[in-house]
């Protein structure tokens, strides 16, 4: 990736996102915030690893899901997210 | 005609009064608006921009404490990618903890120029909101 300096559409708006993340988390309670925030990083590390970067129908999908989560977590009565972990 | 002279009659003695804001009008003739951009040209907002060395040394100390950077390899010409091995997730993280450092939103077009500790300086040092 670090060879790419020019980021696509699709890269650019993963990274809007992310930003997004950390803005909502800002405005937590400060453990919460770092709950949200290790939570959130390893939730998108995680996908940029293991998610084929052609694959853009599961990326949009996870975009979309993502931009979802976001407007639930700006709702102020929202003071923090939880993981379920399922075996796979 | 009749018209024209009606308007004329009811011009002459319409007064709208100048409404001016309390604390304009307590500050002095000028309002404040135009008084903010009477002063954009004057010294006390010239002394809002930061001195580009102090802001270098602080963003160093950002990069510098971040967790995944080795402080070493921090430099005032570092490329976040090529010189300290951040990737884009890295790289929105650092510029988040820049806004915390200088208490002032970077928008996401300019958050994304940024790649290097000098583009980071040449933005923040140009920002009049970076305090």
């Amino acid at each position: 990736m670090a060879s790419r300096p020019k980021l696509s559409g699709i890269q650019k708006q993963v990274l809007t996102l992310y930003r997004g993340f950390l803005r909502t988390a800002r405005l937590k309670d400060p453990e919460e915030r770092r709950r949200i925030e290790s939570v959130v990083s390893a939730e998108f590390r995680d996908n940029a690893r293991n998610v084929d970067r052609r694959n853009f129908v599961y990326i949009e999908y996870l975009l979309r899901r993502g931009k979802r989560q976001l407007e639930q977590l700006k709702n102020p009565d929202i003071t923090g997210l939880a993981t379920l972990e399922v075996k796979k | 005609m009749a018209m024209a002279a009606a308007r004329r009659a009811l011009l002459t003695h319409l007064r709208v009064p100048v409404a001016r804001p309390a604390a304009a009008a307590a500050a002095g003739t000028v309002p404040v608006a135009a008084r903010r951009l009477l002063s954009s040209t004057t010294e006390e907002t010239k002394g809002s921009f930061l001195d580009k060395g102090e802001v270098a040394d602080r963003v160093v100390s950002v990069v510098k404490n971040f967790q995944k950077v080795e402080p070493a390899k921090v430099t005032p010409t570092a490329h976040f990618q090529k010189d300290l091995g951040l990737d884009s997730l890295d790289t929105v993280e650092v510029v988040m903890a820049f806004e915390e450092e200088f208490g002032f939103e970077i928008p996401d077009n300019e958050a994304e120029k940024i790649d290097s500790i000098k583009s980071a300086v040449d933005f923040i040092a140009s920002h009049p909101q970076a305090k």
